[in-house]
């Protein structure tokens, strides 16, 4: 039975290879047959918002003679379960040809190989000159390329129900320090009885607690925490310690909502029905809270929600910090490295982050444009909110990491658990996080 | 199978039960070719892995990040942080906990009721009862955590939160509060059936008229028990309690239905610890040393019992 | 699950009884009733939420009297993706059972009836093998099929399945031929037939017993497999019944509480109906002596 496997593939590749050579006359990719180019999303928003532009993007390559369809997979996933789900494919090489990504999956899959470089093709497209270089520069990974190209921007800031404080008589104007804001969430409490301010936290929020909690914390007040030069970690950097007792002290004083966030899918009681209900008062948001999740077509639409809901920066932390924007990017859309179909995808990546098309998912999910030219265009220019933070961005900060985001974002995720469980204190978690990050990073990614 | 027409008739006519030694040279094939695929099957799917499993623990193999594209021997690094992780240790204890309470006393002491009232002539509707006790055992896991689920709902409705009503509790938060008593719970309902089939199996064997001479001698019903059933079953029990162990120690989606290993991680027990590291985290080579580990302590538990049921035979 | 009234009933035993009851017996058999039947409750009772919600337009997370109609099952049978859910979980478990049946019965069968050296070995050896708590192996079994280019397919996941049946299913089937004597082979081969005629007509007739409980046991294993499943696939079209459920019960939020209790009951349904057709056939002593073996 060997022999005959063997002589059946041989006659396969000898068709195979004949078939190609009689191909090859137009372009050796590809690209004159008919091509189906996958893309994964996660997200309803973004499901309905690809699925939108998918017929224009047929249509356009029609014209430029190229026939290229693009087939949407829609499965609606926790970032967990994604990262979980994709690992897995694109380790058996099964995954999609486009990939809507993350920050932590664009540093951890770029790291193992998992995506293809795009230098090469931005480099040849005029939009990308077009990118705003601070956001370049968060693209850009440890080795220098860039993986994926954004599909938005946000700024990370606290989001609080203006209305609800306005009511009980508390200070509405941005507080400049945490000590500040602490006095007023207590004064919240009091009156209220409630846990007034929801930051991820614990290992149920998952890459959260790293990415929209405890990151945007720690570089508002300290931005050596990753050494790019030697790409390693440095524990030993005191913003960590400093952002674990802003933690200890904001669930000692009750102010979290300590079983909402040891529960799977932590987000859902707190942001998704507190928040509207006006029981927790002030949410660890991005920009995109005005559409994806609180606005009229969002998970849970709030009514009114400009007059109701406005935003403060960051307090600052330590002695001499001011209130700042933690700008969010370094995600995007990607390319799978086993894609036999790099060219197409791309071209639809290009399509997707020009012009109108652009405008329309940065309008479906509350983002901001990475790129300088799209402020007229509509509808993105028809949006208030989002034109804000987008020059909110330029002065926003962000902190450059690389490999190890996602064993460190472990790590913390364990110690602001057992702060919320009670089992440690601000000092205790810090120096359980050095020892489990010591352990999980290996020595050749911790500063000495 | 054409050859197995040349087998001369003499031959045939000489088969014994010892017969088939002579005929060693011409068994050899159909084995090969009776049980060759299948243990060729057993090897890489089931031995396999556990060797590449052992091996792996041995590296610091992920699925993301730089070191996936070059895993590099380790030696025993991830045991050692294994055995100092307080997360670890922790999932461990769990694991323990719900061993013991769940399947050791909890399905045992059940099982063992059931059988022995079943076993009762005076019981009426027997196949009523033994149907009902075993339900729980041969439904899908995963139906078996939804029914318990709604058991232990939140609201004054869920059923719990009735009957402890009745006596006049407050309706509580089950999952939230007391998360390992209600795992622990969900294993004794869905395992006790099969600890009551092993019993009344066993029970069957003992001799009535045994029973009816320390009745005579005037023995009551308790010390009947203890005396002369218990040591009669003791063989029959601890195979229970190493098949029991065993089957407990890999619950996994009974649990990771309800809990996923929360709250705050209080039911993660050993198969989610793996589960989390190996895949969630992306850390094989961590996930394959707490599994090496986890079949050291079954293997560990299994030559106990071995040990403590031949004691007495 | 009406409660019996045990008073009325212990008499009616006295016919079998040499002694007559006395009172420390009728408190015996009380409490003998009340506890057999608060273990059937307790066995019972979590059920009820699952079959009332199954038939209540209106299911809640709690049990409730229902606003009895069929929707649920409708809903189930004409939404886009949950028939797929049954279709999948009935092809895996069919076709392992299959597989696992064909090997098990050849290498029963050799196991049986040949002695050949490295028997006992291969028969602990399988027995040691089940001592392998599934998750221990799960992600290295996960990353050799990777390799075999089986992860992420139907097939593959039949194939683990099917092997990981074997151990049980080898045990039961030996011990189900070397109950059928051999001289009855005998008989056959001189009557002239050869080797596989006789195996069909003489042995496959006798082992019906063993069968059906191998076949139970494998189906019931494939069935219900929630990890294999969970690890080895990530194409939603090729989800079972099993993760199907998952995952609609850790929407958390948006839970179609009647749809998931319709889709329970369905679940559970083809284990029963095949017990039923298989039970005939099914002896306990075939199932007890293997569990001693």
């Amino acid at each position: 039975m060997k022999r005959t496997n063997v002589v059946a593939a041989f006659t396969a590749s000898v068709v195979v290879a004949a078939g190609l050579t009689g191909c090859s006359s137009g372009g050796g990719d590809g690209s004159d047959g008919p091509v189906t180019i996958t893309i994964m999303e996660t997200k309803q928003t973004n499901i309905d918002a690809i699925g939108k532009e998918i017929p224009g993007f047929e249509a356009e390559m029609a014209e430029q003679g190229k026939d290229i369809k693009v087939e949407l997979i829609a499965d609606v996933l926790t970032d967990e379960q994604f990262m979980t789900k994709m690992t897995q494919q694109l380790i058996a090489g099964q995954a999609p040809d486009v990939l809507d990504i993350g920050e932590n999956m664009a540093i951890s899959w770029s790291s193992a190989g998992y995506l293809a470089p795009l230098d090469d093709y931005l480099n040849e497209w005029d939009g990308w000159s077009h990118y705003y270089p601070a956001v370049k520069e968060a693209m850009t990974r440890q080795d220098g390329q860039v993986y994926s190209l954004p599909s938005g921007a946000g700024v990370l800031n606290l989001f609080y129900r203006k209305d609800i404080l306005t009511e009980l008589g508390v200070d509405t104007t941005q507080p400049e320090t945490w000590d500040d804001l602490i006095a007023r969430l207590v004064e919240v409490k009091e009156k209220t009885g409630d846990t007034p301010i929801v930051i991820p936290a614990g290992t149920a929020w998952g890459g959260g607690t790293w990415g929209e909690g405890f990151m945007p914390l720690l570089g508002g007040t300290d931005t050596e925490f990753y050494d790019t030069e030697t790409d390693t970690w440095d524990l030993e950097s005191p913003g960590w310690l400093a952002v674990f007792e802003l933690y200890d002290d904001l669930v000692s004083n009750g102010l979290m909502p300590v079983e909402d966030l040891q529960n799977p899918n932590p987000w859902e009681p707190t942001k998704y029905e507190k928040f509207p209900e006006g029981e927790i008062q002030v949410a660890a948001q991005g920009t995109w809270g005005w559409k994806f999740d609180w606005g009229p077509d969002g998970a849970t639409p709030i009514e009114g929600l400009e007059e109701k809901v406005s935003t403060w920066q960051f307090p600052g932390l330590r002695s001499g910090d001011e209130p700042y924007g933690w700008s969010s990017t370094g995600g995007g859309y990607a390319i799978s490295e086993d894609s036999e179909k790099k060219e197409a995808a791309w071209e639809f990546i290009k399509y997707l982050s020009t012009g109108e098309p652009l405008a329309e998912q940065l309008v479906a999910s509350g983002a901001a444009s990475a790129r300088d030219d799209l402020d007229d265009v509509a509808p993105y220019s028809e949006e208030p909110q989002l034109l804000q933070a987008g020059k909110d961005l330029g002065e926003s900060v962000f902190v450059v990491t690389g490999d190890g985001a996602a064993q460190i974002g472990q790590a913390v995720a364990s110690a602001t658990e057992l702060i919320l469980s009670g089992e440690a204190d601000g000092q205790q978690a810090y120096d359980a996080f050095v020892k489990d990050a010591t352990d999980l990073l290996g020595p050749t990614l911790v500063k000495e | 199978m054409t050859s197995l027409v040349d087998v001369p008739a003499s031959a045939q006519t000489a088969t014994r039960p010892s017969a088939p030694r002579r005929r060693r040279g011409q068994t050899l094939p159909f084995v090969l070719l009776l049980l060759g695929p299948s243990a060729v099957l057993i090897l890489v799917f089931i031995v396999l892995p556990a060797v590449y499993g052992l091996w792996l623990s041995l590296t610091n193999t992920q699925l993301t990040g730089f070191a996936a594209r070059d895993p590099k021997f380790v030696g025993l690094d991830n045991y050692t942080y294994l055995l100092t992780s307080a997360d670890f240790l922790n999932s461990l204890g769990q694991t323990g906990t719900f061993l013991l309470f769940s399947a050791i006393i909890g399905q045992t002491v059940l099982g063992m009721v059931a059988a022995i009232l079943l076993s009762r002539p005076w019981i009426r509707g027997k196949g009523f009862f033994g149907a009902a006790v075993l339900m729980p055992m041969v439904v899908p896991e995963v139906v078996a955590s939804l029914t318990w689920a709604s058991v232990l709902a939140t609201s004054p409705e869920g059923t719990l939160n009735r009957v402890t009503n009745a006596f006049g509790g407050e309706p509580t938060a089950w999952l939230q509060t007391a998360p390992m008593l209600a795992i622990i719970l969900v294993n004794i309902w869905r395992g006790l059936a099969f600890a009551m089939i092993m019993f009344q199996a066993a029970l069957e064997d003992v001799p009535a008229e045994l029973i009816e001479a320390a009745r005579v001698d005037g023995a009551r019903a308790v010390q009947v028990f203890r005396h002369v059933t218990l040591p009669l079953i003791r063989g029959p029990v601890f195979l229970y309690l190493l098949l029991t162990t065993i089957s407990t120690v890999g619950v996994f989606g009974l649990v990771y239905f309800l809990t996923r290993g929360g709250p705050g991680g209080q039911t993660r027990i050993a198969a989610i610890y793996i589960y989390e590291r190996a895949l969630q985290f992306s850390q094989v080579g961590i996930g394959s040393a707490a599994s090496i580990i986890l079949l050291v302590i079954v293997l560990v538990l299994g030559a106990v019992y071995v040990r403590l049921a031949k004691v007495e035979v | 699950m009406t409660t019996l009234d045990s008073r009325t009933a212990a008499p009616v035993l006295n016919v079998r009884r040499r002694r007559r009851l006395r009172p420390v017996d009728v408190a015996q058999r009380t409490i003998g009733y009340v506890l057999i039947v608060l273990l059937a409750l307790f066995c019972l009772v979590p059920f009820a939420w699952v079959v009332l919600s199954a038939v209540d337009a209106d299911a809640g997370a709690t049990v409730q009297i229902p606003a009895f109609s069929f929707d649920n099952f409708i809903r189930f049978f004409t939404a886009s993706g949950t028939p797929l859910l049954l279709i999948n979980s009935l092809v895996i478990a069919i076709a392992s059972t299959a597989l696992n049946l064909a090997l098990g019965i050849a290498g029963g069968y050799a196991l049986s009836r040949f002695a050949f050296p490295g028997r006992r070995l291969f028969m602990f050896g399988i027995l040691l093998i089940r001592v392998i708590p599934a998750p221990a192996t799960i992600v290295a079994l996960y990353l050799i099929m990777v390799n075999l280019g089986l992860a992420n397919t139907l097939h593959g996941l039949i194939i683990v399945q099917a092997v990981s049946g074997l151990p049980v299913t080898l045990w039961l089937m030996k011990g189900t031929v070397d109950a059928v004597p051999v001289e009855l082979e005998e008989a056959a081969w001189t009557d002239g037939n050869t080797r596989l005629q006789a195996v069909r007509r003489i042995v496959l007739p006798l082992i019906g017993p063993g069968l059906g409980a191998a076949a139970m046991l494998m189906f019931m294993g494939s069935w219900g497999d929630f990890l294999t499943p969970l690890v080895m696939l990530q194409n939603q079209d090729l989800y079972p019944l099993a993760i199907g459920l998952f995952r609609a019960f850790s929407e958390r939020n948006v839970i179609d509480w009647g749809l998931l209790a319709a889709s329970a009951v369905i679940y559970v349904l083809p284990p029963a109906v095949l017990y039923m057709l298989v039970r005939k056939h099914l002896l306990k002593s075939s199932l007890g002596g293997a569990l001693k073996g």
